[in-house]
């Protein structure tokens, strides 16, 4: 074995460039309208389908293309990130947070509520997501709150599922049948005693949550029923670019490398926390 | 006699038999295989309601008037017709045409418009009952005569072609309701053989057909539905099919320029407007210096030109073409001073916030793109958009006056005018004040007493001339008023064909799809 | 055995019935079909008569058992759009669908045997390295854009495949590949830890010691284990491959249960809707069932844990 140089056991194998990509889209998200270099929404159609910088008749102004309104590409993927971390945010937490207690009660309690919990999860599990997430979609008006309910709506059973099972082994615990001996009250045991012992699963399951979110929504705003103008989603841009696949290489392929890279990085990132954190879950 | 004598009156003979000759048509030979971009759901004229139907039964059925290839009405199964006064109530009289055969082989009289009149005025059958409305009796005075009796006048009677169509009263009798929507019988050039869904209609010339010149020159025709712009575009050049509506707009040019290739560009009567809510006191444009400044806000040639490729026609209140259009009435220019003026003149000299409602699924081509663009030209003069999108459903229901509510912003509307076009029964729509059950007004946001009155004249006007000169009047109205919405354009729809096959473009029915003359060369 | 068969039987019933109730209701709360069916100058009295032959205008609660009553003798309704009974519409396309599903499976087994077992065998080498990027990719693209790609470069630039529709195999080469890739990691990893496993074993180090070939032991002995867990868990893959294909149908305009339904939740097609999702349902159902029935069969433990 070669000695490493002294870099701490922490923060070893962390991964870097996972961490600096989400730097960025985190920053170009919470920067808001002033890290742009131009305006999303500008149209300009007088310089319609621009190609990249790089390509003949491309120019630096727009380095990665415009699209058939003129609007710079570049500028509307900063800004779409927006919307990803948006929705992922809210997203994750509301699932996780509405999953996480479910699972909670029903391991806790079993009987009953774990019976009704458990055809609710059957129930949903057995229509296919994102057939549930269009008519949904198609009911209430679309849009981002809608979006985030319909994800919502799809994820929670992923978290209930597993807080559960994680909640009925702990049950079995002695320092939890000590407690109820103790006369310690259930929602006390709940909070102090169970809570942060499943906080790691949680934790590792959020963030394996991210990636899967945002192509969900990716799906979504591309079939039309997702985000809606003027709001700027990647899937949304990936959907108008879909029309002009023959003249403009450039729109097809950039918002999509922003979801690609998004997405590769949260999944390595959430990899490396599982492996650290929770190993047990490493069939997920 | 002598030879010369002789040989003038062979001559004479011959060319008599040559004559006669040319006026039996000869049988079509051959098959052809077409594209279609979209397919009827309904073969049924009378249980129709898309226009889109017209693609396939518009093949089958025939009207008793129509527009030629120049867009000038001729008559077709009517072998004549007039309108007359009979005490104070007008009368459509009909001659109709002789020895004309439906496909089933049965003869066309005027028991068979009496049924189809039948038909499409039974609301539990025809979506279009109400287009009906104004007819008091269908008096048949011989097989091949009859009389439309009105209670009051109605214009859009004659600016649809007669609306009746020409059914089989006999074959709906032999094989009832359901086959007679699935099998479709009619006088037309073609004559249904198969239909599967999503995939292709066949059809089959229809030798006995009445007109022995306008008709199709080859025996079997396949349409089949490419929807996808690359997979159609795809089976054209390889040559899996021959002929295709609906060139993509961003490939126009690159068709024109095709070796081997003919094409064809003809106006969609789809007129596209953008609607202002001009009812409401709070709402800006309830100001008509508000409403032309958003006319002179709007670019449209240069939509017309970047987002559309170049495939719309701008128009002023009425098309090229169309009944009552005024050469000299020329669309607002493209002038954003101007629109800023105005803006502060009616007392917005930092503009406003407003809402607008952009269609998203895609009607017609690039109509989203256009929508954007409008409302950014819009938010440019200071008409600050808050942009929302709808997808058809909603925007269906969000148009219609008869919910809760009503459009309170700009909203990206059509409604089209038909071919060779008459806009008064869109106008009675969308620029006549609503009237609650008593059908004007249905999708209007606009209030105009003026108007109201001309408009509700108009559709009681059965004279073309007297059509013409009011609707002319009206359309200077509305253009200076920005009333009932602002015009933008019709689109162009281009059609493509290989060198070895012929066509003319019949605009009806069928929106320019309609295959009357269409044929392989020999 | 046979009681738990019989008892994930009659859940898997119960999710169905549920399921329909679920999609029956949201459905009809999705919008009005009849606006979407009739011209836009139709008057109210028009409306409310197409809606009443419909049977849009009574209880929900009435809607749903006319529904489920005729749903058992097979009538799923006729669609509204496309004058045909719905049932029809969706059996018509359900091969296409399923044989899109089982493409995309191959597909992604295809790529993730062979690399879990080399990643497995030959830790930090070549084959597990790239196999490993090609896996993370798939689960960091969004299949309709696979989809979009894959047509770029192999319809419109280089022209070798047909950008859409059915046909032979060439058009499904790119569906499969969109619809499969994004499995191959969880695939990936099943194979290799189960190789993994294996190949430290005491057999396996007893044949190798009695001279076995090194290629038999690892795609003989040692991937039979690593396929059981791979199998027991196809039936999941097959079911988000059912998911997956409602987005890949509609990118490569493929004749199938997926797109149509997402065309019938835009015309609010609710027959067409209903029929499509709960027949997805039922595949889905029956995928589990059979995951359960595996693992249940290589598994004893598991049975008694309800």
């Amino acid at each position: 074995m070669t000695v490493r140089r002294r870099i701490p056991l922490w923060l070893r194998g962390v991964p870097w460039l996972a961490l600096l990509v989400l730097a960025v889209v985190g920053i170009c998200a919470i920067g808001g309208d002033d890290i742009l270099p131009a305006d999303p929404n500008q149209l300009n159609l007088a310089d319609a389908f621009r190609p990249p910088f790089w390509a003949a008749n491309g120019s630096v102004d727009n380095p990665l293309g415009t699209d058939n309104l003129g609007r710079d590409i570049l500028s509307r993927i900063l800004a779409g990130s927006r919307i990803s971390v948006i929705v992922a945010a809210y997203a994750i937490v509301f699932s996780g947070g509405i999953g996480a207690l479910a699972g909670l009660v029903a391991g806790y309690f079993g009987g009953v509520v774990d019976a009704v919990l458990m055809r609710l999860i059957e129930i949903q599990q057995s229509i296919p997501s994102i057939a549930l997430a269009l008519i949904i979609a198609a009911a209430l008006e679309p849009g981002l709150s809608t979006v985030i309910f319909v994800i919502v709506l799809t994820y929670w059973a992923w978290y209930a599922r597993i807080i559960r099972g994680e909640v009925m082994t702990l049950k079995g615990r002695d320092y939890i049948a000590f407690a109820r001996v103790a006369g310690v009250g259930t929602p006390t045991i709940l909070m102090r005693h169970l809570l942060p012992n499943i906080f790691n699963t949680l934790i590792v399951l959020a963030t394996l949550q991210v990636g899967q979110v945002i192509l969900f929504e990716a799906s979504l705003s591309f079939l039309g029923l997702g985000i809606q103008q003027p709001d700027i989603s990647w899937g949304l841009m990936l959907a108008d670019a879909r029309q002009y696949i023959t003249n403009a290489w450039w729109a097809i392929t950039m918002p999509g490398i922003a979801i690609m890279l998004t997405c590769l990085s949260a999944n390595v990132f959430g990899d490396w926390l599982r492996d650290r954190l929770d190993p047990r879950l490493r069939q997920l | 006699m002598n030879h010369w004598r002789i040989s003038v009156l062979a001559a004479l003979l011959a060319s008599i038999t040559a004559g006669a000759a040319a006026q039996i048509p000869k049988p079509a030979t051959g098959n052809l295989t077409i594209a279609f971009a979209a397919e009827a759901t309904m073969l049924d004229p009378a249980k129709s309601s898309a226009g889109v139907d017209q693609y396939f039964f518009g093949q089958i059925y025939e009207q008793l008037v129509r527009p030629d290839p120049s867009l000038k009405r001729v008559n077709w199964l009517a072998e004549s017709w007039s309108v007359e006064d009979e005490g104070g109530k007008p009368v459509i009289d009909v001659h109709l045409r002789q020895g004309v055969k439906f496909h089933t082989g049965d003869t066309l009289t005027s028991d068979d418009f009496a049924f189809a009149y039948n038909r499409l005025r039974d609301n539990k059958v025809s979506k279009w009952s109400h287009l009906q409305a104004s007819v008091e009796a269908f008096e048949i005075v011989d097989p091949y005569h009859f009389r439309i009796h009105f209670k009051q006048g109605d214009g859009s009677y004659v600016a649809d072609n007669l609306q009746l169509w020409a059914m089989s009263k006999a074959y709906f009798d032999r094989v009832g309701d359901e086959t007679f929507g699935n099998t479709p019988v009619g006088t037309g050039p073609w004559k249904f053989v198969s239909r599967t869904i999503k995939e292709d209609l066949k059809l089959e010339a229809f030798d006995d057909y009445w007109n022995p010149t306008q008709r199709p020159t080859v025996k079997n025709l396949t349409i089949k539905i490419i929807p996808e712009d690359l997979t159609r575009v795809a089976a054209f050049k390889t040559g899996a099919v021959d002929w295709i509506d609906s060139v993509p707009p961003s490939m126009v040019e690159e068709f024109r320029k095709m070796p081997g290739v003919t094409t064809a560009s003809y106006v969609s009567p789809n007129n596209m407007y953008i609607a202002m809510d001009a009812i409401d006191d709070a709402v800006p444009m309830h100001d008509v210096r508000v409403r032309q400044a958003a006319a002179y806000a709007i670019d449209v040639d240069a939509i017309i030109k970047s987002v559309l490729f170049g495939q719309g026609e701008r128009y002023a209140e009425v098309g090229k073409g169309e009944i009552g259009y005024d050469p000299d009435l020329k669309p607002y220019p493209y002038d954003p001073k101007k629109a800023r003026a105005l803006l502060a003149e009616a007392g917005y000299p930092r503009g406003f916030d407003i809402p607008c409602y952009n269609l998203t699924t895609q009607r017609e081509p690039y109509q989203k793109e256009m929508g954007e663009a409008v409302f950014a030209y819009l938010s440019a003069a200071g008409i600050r958009c808050k942009v929302q999108g709808q997808e058809y459903g909603a925007w269906i229901s969000f148009g219609r006056r008869d919910r809760p509510g009503h459009i309170d912003g700009f909203y990206s509307n059509m409604w089209g005018h038909g071919l060779p076009g008459d806009p008064g029964t869109p106008w009675a729509g969308h620029v006549h004040t609503y009237v609650p059950g008593a059908g004007w007004g249905i999708t209007s946001v606009h209030s105009d007493p003026e108007l109201d009155a001309l408009i509700e004249q108009l559709k009681a006007t059965m004279d073309l001339p007297e059509r013409d000169a009011l609707i002319r009047k009206i359309a200077r109205i509305k253009h200076d008023r920005v009333a009932g919405g602002l015009t933008t354009y019709r689109p162009i729809v281009t059609f493509a064909w290989h060198d070895n096959v012929t066509f003319v473009g019949w605009p009806t029915p069928g929106f320019w799809r309609n295959l009357q003359q269409i044929g392989l060369k020999q | 055995m046979s009681r738990f068969l019989l008892h994930r039987l009659l859940q898997g019933l119960v999710s169905i019935v549920g399921a329909s109730i679920v999609i029956f209701l949201i459905s009809r709360l999705s919008g009005d079909p009849v606006q979407i069916l009739l011209p836009s100058d139709a008057t109210p009295e028009m409306i409310a008569e197409t809606r009443r032959t419909l049977g849009l205008d009574l209880p929900l609660w009435h809607q749903y058992v006319i529904f489920a009553w005729d749903a058992l003798r097979g009538d799923f309704g006729r669609s509204y759009r496309w004058q045909m009974p719905a049932l029809r519409l969706i059996l018509d396309r359900l091969p296409a669908t399923i044989l899109l599903a089982v493409c995309g499976l191959i597909f992604s087994v295809a790529v993730a045997v062979p690399v879990g077992v080399l990643s497995a065998v030959r830790p930090g080498g070549w084959t597990d390295r790239v196999g490993r990027i090609f896996a993370m990719l798939g689960q960091a693209m969004p299949a309709f854009w696979v989809g979009l790609l894959l047509i770029l470069l192999f319809a419109v630039q280089l022209n070798w495949l047909p950008a859409f529709g059915y046909g032979g195999v060439s058009h499904i080469i790119m569906p499969a590949i969109a619809l499969g890739w994004y499995p191959v990691a969880a695939q990936t990893r099943i194979v290799r830890s189960a190789m993994r496993d294996v190949l430290d074993s005491d057999y396996i180090r007893l044949s190798r010691a009695l001279g076995t070939p090194e290629r038999w032991i690892v795609w003989k002995y040692a991937l039979r284990n690593a396929a059981v867990p791979l199998l027991t868990m196809l039936g999941v893959y097959f079911a988000a491959m059912l998911g997956g294909a409602f987005v890949v149908e509609t990118i490569f305009a493929w004749p199938g249960v997926g797109r149509t339904v997402v065309e019938a939740v835009f015309s609010r097609d609710f027959p067409v809707v209903q029929a499509g999702v709960l027949f997805t349902s039922i595949l889905f159902v029956l995928s589990n069932l059979l995951v359960d029935l595996t693992y249940g069969i290589v598994d004893p433990r598991i049975r008694d844990d309800r």
